[in-house]
């Protein structure tokens, strides 16, 4: 797993480190004895070998230097970026284990591929209590608007993102993305859309609370 | 039937197999190579090492649904492969791929045999060679032309001026080391480079050794002379229609035609498979067939491809010129 | 600009837009009825202000006044919001908002809250307020009721409704026990929000009756108007949101009154993508439902299927049928195949409630020389201000009828004579100038005698009507000494909110004079009570308009002849604008369009009543029919307004007409039969899809077309002298259903509990035990005795809504019965 660490810090990050210099290669000659002349020039002074130097350098580099760049993907998987949008997932309420979903259908009523579906009721203890939630991930978009305009953090998008199917249609019920309530402990809180921006505190007005 | 005979039919299917397979095998190592020279791993699934992935793509290859484009001319469109692959295995009969040596008392029935370097020892070995490999041309020419596709009609046009141009190349660049020897058999060649390495022709003749090479890679149509099947500019040339084993025949023919170019270097140029001191002739040859087949790959790796106006202007304004200077010069040098 | 000034009428400018009404309007309503948009929580387009929210504040030259309780004057210029009024409000959206629940996600009302449209459209973006709240718990109120008092803002629109309009007066509002203001917040925060909030900080909703349960007629229109998710129905709650639902424009099927409701349908389940029906919704602030039109909305026949097989037996049947049996709850398309198929195949057409209406209607046309009353429910509550009801179970008959009784008391302060032999104590609590007359059973010629006796010109009466009533009468001098009530009205100033109001007080004064008496035998007749002239006295005060509703008990009576003519007279020489209640859902209309048969022998095809072969629309039948939110058509309502309903839900089985067409003479869809409903009894040639169905920002209907009256011969037959006919016995039993039951439709509606059952009151009930079996000439049946609070009297009601006790039959031309009753 070095090399994916390693991958990770060749990211874009590491653009300014690797030094491109422009070279100045003169004006092209179009024909006749300038051209002929570059030629025997390029050819004396074996330009062609150091082509082929680099290619055994790098060659030397992956084979003995441990710096192959492969990633064997379905084996090896890179971590991909904290707001990417994959499938979604149902988070729980940590303190007590409960989802956090209310059922107010506001994913329902915002998702522009018009994928997710709910049913509610009144549960017996006088709460509004999801019976029912899909989505059609055959419909689905990613387009991130659920997680957005979920009130609760409800539903976020997770890393799943092997998402080929064999028929259009693609179900997904409310237990398949919720939280397993043993991996609780290993929940994570979603980066992207409709998180709490790092600055949020910032934004809220004070409202008196004297008591 | 003499023993002569039965021994060139066991030589001629043993090269038959060996060089298939070498061909064969020869896929994976450009693929390992390549991905190599880019830090990548290459074939690793199928296999260790994805050393079976050769299987895999011949299975692969001899299972594919052969297509025979509407419009084409059936006949030639199924003949033109053969050409390719036949051509090639043919100039291989001409060429030492051993020293002579004898086959152990201990074998029955063929024990003490002496078994000659070279299936056909031709006193025109080296013209035989260049003359079959020139004929394997008429394997992409007529390709191309009979699967009436444009991008094959282009390759076949490719075909036809960047091989007879480097065909003239080709023949000026031996040229020399042959007045040199004073022989076109290719044993004579060996047998001039006999005390070391200090007796390769590649020092009294670098030139034509250089010529030879880059005409060498043009007639195998390598990269940067992979002008007939560019898949940039023309799909895949005169094999755009071509599937399953009669694509794999033109393969086979070229990778074949790698082998046997990496075998007249080494022949002419390189010493052939004089021993050298104390490390036999048989490890040498094959160490400098290999390097001769690396090369090819390694220049894949590095360098982009030509395009046809500047390959026609290299073969005809630079190295025509050059290797005729070099016949005159050598000329002058042997009479003096 | 020039001033428009004729009978009564005003123009005044709000916001630059000259705006016209009549004299006496208030600001904001003459807004809304010109698409003016004054912010108003607490006001309802047909009740009296409450002043709850004073959100509605405008400036009305140069004076800030509150549009909802502001009459209108000629030449008034009123502007809606400038700096101070906008920050005014402002500062009340933001009381509103302090210690509101932030649960909106779970709220029924969110998408549809006002309290969320307010606090946007203010732009309340900060909150300066606070106080510590007082836990308040969510309770059950009804069977239907859902109330959630965190949720709740009080603005006591729920009050209003239910004591201006439907007239249960079953909610009021009760001490929150809240913290005191801030005494410094008088002085910093504007005066209005200041005064709402203190009043707010005071007051809760609660049951009038001081239980935590309502005693009400579960109409739940209080749960329509209310702006926030406080009251919701129990049903309903968190089963979705407003925006899911998809509303359908439709018309109530359960009574006469053709209520305009909206269907809100979405799929079942996830898995079951069938349209479902969640709840119905109302335009409140034009129309107001009963408790079965908002309820009981799922009765349709949800196990019809394409019964090839049976669709060929229901042909057979009814090419050998004698008659079809039927009732009027029926589209007007649907009474005309019946029509043609009597006209095609000769049947007889039974239905036993349109029949008797066909028959008072026919009688009352040749009296009259139209065949349709002139009186307009709709102008009545407005402006009658004295109503007589004779001959209907208000209650339980047309709810519609019971609310144009309220209206009249409490908004124009008018006053009521109810006149039926079972006493409603509902009725009675309406207003203090209502007086319900236990008339003695089948004495409404007396009734009807009386009034004309009292108010007809005696010029326009034929003289032997004239000297039958003077016959009728004696006439004396005497001196009373007399107590009546004297308004004073004394200024006072609240305490609390530091603002004047003037206060209408009643001081009791004595006085002696000489009056007239006239005592009429009439009196005597239906059992006045003794202080009956007085009563009347005082109620008539200041009356100028004058209704008088007629219902069932009139069509089904032994002097239904008698007494049509009696009404037509009525409405041709006193004042009184006369409306006549049909008796079931589209009874006018069949009436109209059918000629129906008497009750005969023979094979009967039954639909969705008693037959040899049935077609129902109630899933029990042997061939299913479409119920009337499966289907599209129009219905003929009391309004005498042909109205449109619509398909709220999925149909899969044969209709009516697919057994006309197979029979060789239906049209390709039941709505095609719309334009030939026939001209010559009204109606108008008119596509479907052409009837328009909803309300103007006025509040005038714009539903459907109104039938036009078609003028008949008149013989104006001679009233006759009064024959009184007592029904007496062990018990008497009235045929009346229990509220929020019409028929058997409501009946399979989930959320409408009020079982088939013998309805007493409850000095009735302690003497009958909580079982009795029942002997209707000599068909014998346990029922269950349930109390009905409001009822008084011996007098118990049997209700008619299960076809199969054929209930119809056994009381015949008479809603009143002896029966016999014992222990079961």
């Amino acid at each position: 797993m070095a090399h994916i660490e390693e991958h990770k810090e060749t990211q874009i990050a590491q653009t300014e480190k690797q030094n491109y210099v422009m070279l100045n290669l003169g004006k092209t000659p179009d024909y006749g004895m300038p051209a002929f002349i570059q030629v025997v020039k390029r050819s004396l002074s074996l330009e062609l070998l150091k082509g082929l130097g680099v290619t055994f350098r790098e060659m030397i580099n992956g084979l003995f230097r441990g710096k192959m760049h492969t990633t064997k993907y379905p084996f090896e998987k890179l971590p991909i970026a904290p707001r990417y949008r994959a499938i979604h997932e149902m988070l729980r309420l940590l303190e007590s284990g409960h989802y956090r979903c209310i059922g107010c259908g506001l994913c329902e009523k915002i998702c522009i591929s018009n994928c997710i579906a709910m049913e509610t009721r009144y549960d017996e203890n006088q709460r509004k209590e999801v019976s029912e939630y899909t989505i059609n991930f055959g419909r689905c978009i990613f387009c991130g608007y659920c997680a957005e305009v979920c009130p609760e953090l409800a539903i976020v998008h997770g890393g799943r993102y092997e998402t080929a199917g064999e028929q259009r249609a693609g179900f997904s019920l409310f237990e398949d993305m919720l939280t397993p309530i043993d991996k609780l402990k290993e929940q994570k809180e979603f980066a992207g859309f409709g998180s709490v921006s790092p600055n949020a505190d910032e934004n809220i007005k004070k409202t008196p609370l004297a008591y | 039937m003499d023993a002569l005979m039965i021994g060139t039919i066991i030589k001629i299917l043993i090269i038959l197999l060996i060089v298939s397979a070498i061909a064969g095998f020869g896929t994976y190592i450009e693929r390992k190579v390549l991905a190599f020279m880019q830090r990548r791993l290459g074939p690793m699934h199928v296999g260790p090492f994805g050393l079976l992935q050769i299987a895999a793509d011949g299975i692969k290859l001899f299972t594919k649904e052969d297509i025979i484009p509407q419009n084409a001319n059936k006949f030639i469109f199924s003949l033109a492969p053969t050409i390719t692959a036949a051509t090639a295995f043919i100039a291989m009969a001409a060429l030492p791929l051993f020293p002579t040596f004898t086959i152990p008392e201990a074998l029955p029935l063929i024990g003490g045999a002496i078994v000659p370097s070279v299936i056909a020892d031709i006193n025109i070995g080296i013209l035989f060679i260049l003359g079959t490999m020139a004929a394997g041309l008429y394997g992409p020419l007529l390709a191309g032309m009979a699967q009436s596709n444009k991008w094959g009609i282009l390759g076949s046009a490719r075909t036809a001026v960047q091989f007879l141009s480097y065909e003239v190349v080709t023949g000026l660049s031996v040229l020399a080391p042959i007045m040199l020897v004073g022989s076109l058999s290719l044993i004579d060649f060996n047998d001039a480079q006999i005390g070391g390495i200090g007796s390769w022709l590649i020092w009294q003749q670098p030139v034509a050794f250089i010529l030879f090479l880059i005409a060498g890679f043009a007639e195998t149509n390598r990269t940067p002379f992979d002008l007939l099947e560019h898949e940039a500019e023309i799909i895949s040339g005169y094999v755009t229609e071509y599937s399953g084993l009669r694509w794999g025949m033109f393969f086979i023919g070229e990778y074949t035609n790698m082998v046997t170019i990496s075998i007249i270097a080494a022949v002419v140029f390189c010493g052939g498979y004089n021993d050298i001191g104390f490390v036999s002739g048989w490890l040498l040859f094959i160490l400098k067939v290999v390097f001769f087949f690396f090369l090819m790959l390694w220049v894949r790796a590095a360098w982009p491809h030509v395009r046809p106006d500047q390959m026609m202007w290299l073969c005809w304004k630079v190295l025509m010129p050059l290797a005729v200077v070099n016949v005159v010069i050598t000329g002058i040098i042997i009479m003096l | 600009m020039e001033e428009i000034e004729n009978n009564g009428q005003i123009s005044l400018t709000i916001d630059g837009k000259v705006c016209v009404s009549k004299e006496g309007e208030y600001i904001l309503n003459i807004a809304r009825a010109n698409g003016i948009f004054i912010p108003a929580i607490c006001y309802l387009t047909r009740c009296s202000p409450t002043l709850a929210c004073r959100i509605c504040l405008v400036e009305a030259d140069g004076k800030r006044v509150y549009s909802c309780n502001t009459k209108a004057k000629d030449g008034m210029n009123v502007v809606v919001s400038n700096e101070e009024i906008l920050e005014e409000r402002r500062a009340i959206m933001q009381v509103y908002d302090v210690n509101h629940p932030l649960q909106c996600g779970v709220c029924d009302q969110s998408g549809s809250c006002e309290l969320q449209n307010y606090t946007l459209e203010l732009g309340v973006d900060e909150q300066p307020y606070k106080i510590a709240d007082v836990k308040r718990e969510s309770s059950n109120w009804s069977s239907v009721l859902h109330y959630d008092p965190a949720l709740c803002i009080v603005c006591e629109r729920c009050v209003t409704v239910c004591k201006d309009m439907i007239g249960d007066s079953a909610l009021t509002t009760g001490p929150r026990e809240g913290e005191g203001l801030d005494k410094d917040l008088k002085e910093t925060m504007p005066k209005d929000a200041y005064a709402m909030w203190n009043k707010l900080q005071k007051s809760i909703i609660v049951p009038s009756n001081d239980t935590d349960k309502t005693n009400c007629s579960d109409c739940g229109e209080c749960l329509s108007v209310c702006p926030v998710g406080a009251l919701v129905s129990r049903d309903f709650m968190y089963t979705s949101n407003a925006w899911e639902l998809q509303k359908i424009p439709a018309t109530c099927a359960h009574c006469s009154s053709g209520c305009q409701i909206y269907y809100e349908v979405k799929p079942t389940a996830i898995a079951n993508r069938d349209k479902k029906i969640y709840r119905v919704t109302n335009e409140w602030n034009y129309v107001s439902l009963c408790g079965a039109g908002r309820f009981g909305y799922d009765f349709e026949n949800k196990t019809a299927t394409k019964d090839q097989k049976a669709l060929k037996l229901a042909i057979k049947a009814i090419q050998k049928a004698d008659a079809i049996r039927f009732n009027s709850i029926i589209t007007n398309e649907e009474a005309l195949m019946l029509q043609s198929l009597k006209e095609k195949l000769g049947v007889k057409l039974i239905n036993s409630d349109a029949k008797a209406f066909k028959d008072f209607m026919s009688h009352y046309a040749n009296a009259k020389g139209s065949n349709l009353s002139d009186g307009n429910i709709r102008t009545m509550m407005q402006e009658s201000d004295f109503i007589i009801s004779v001959g209907s179970a208000l209650r339980h008959d047309n709810p519609n009828v019971r609310y144009l009784f309220n209206n009249i008391q409490k908004l124009n302060k008018g006053a009521g004579l109810y006149f039926h032999p079972v006493g409603d104590k509902l009725i009675e609590s309406l207003g203090k100038n209502v007086a319900c007359i236990t008339n003695n059973i089948n004495s409404e010629e007396a009734v009807l005698y009386w009034i004309l006796d009292n108010f007809a010109d005696k010029d326009k009466l034929p003289k032997e009507v004239n000297d039958y009533l003077s016959s009728l009468s004696t006439i004396s001098k005497k001196i009373v000494t007399e107590t009546i009530m004297e308004d004073v009205v004394e200024v006072v100033v609240d305490e609390e909110s530091g603002e004047s109001k003037e206060v209408t007080k009643k001081v009791p004064k004595k006085l002696e004079r000489e009056i007239e008496v006239k005592e009429s035998k009439l009196l005597e007749m239906f059992n006045a009570p003794s202080d009956f002239a007085d009563i009347l006295e005082k109620f008539l005060a200041k009356k100028e308009n004058f209704s008088l509703v007629v219902g069932e008990d009139l069509y089904f009576h032994p002097r239904s002849k008698n007494l049509a003519i009696l009404v037509a007279l009525i409405e041709s020489s006193t004042p009184f604008n006369v409306a006549i209640i049909p008796p079931k859902t589209n009874s006018l209309g069949v009436s109209l369009i059918c000629d129906l048969d008497d009750e005969c022998s023979g094979y009967v095809v039954g639909y969705n009543e008693a037959g040899d072969f049935r077609l129902s629309a109630l899933g029990n039948g042997d061939l299913d029919m479409p119920a009337l939110n499966q289907q599209e058509g129009t219905l003929t309502n009391m309004h005498k307004i042909v109205v449109p309903t619509n398909a709220a839900l999925s149909y899969d089985g044969y209709t009516l007409n697919d057994i006309l067409n197979e029979l060789g003479f239906g049209e390709r869809l039941t709505i095609d039969w719309t334009k030939k409903l026939p001209a010559k009894k009204g109606f108008e040639s008119r596509e479907f899809d052409s009837l328009p169905n909803g309300y103007n920002n006025d509040g005038s209907e714009n539903r459907g077309y109104s039938l036009k009256s078609q003028k008949t011969k008149v013989t104006q037959p001679l009233p006759e002298q009064i024959t009184l006919g007592d029904v007496s016995g062990e018990v008497v039993a009235y045929r009346c259903n229990p509220q929020r039951q019409f028929n058997e439709f409501t009946a399979t509606a989930h959320q409408i509990f009020e079982p088939f059952a013998l309805y007493v009151s409850e000095e009735k009930a302690t003497q009958l035990g909580k079982k009795v079996k029942i002997d209707l000439d000599g068909t014998k049946f346990v029922l269950e005795v349930k109390v009905d609070d409001r009822m008084s009297g011996d007098i118990v009601k049997l209700p008619d809504f299960k076809h199969s006790f054929e209930i119809y039959k056994f009381f015949g031309q008479n809603r009143f019965k002896s029966i016999t009753i014992g222990k079961a």
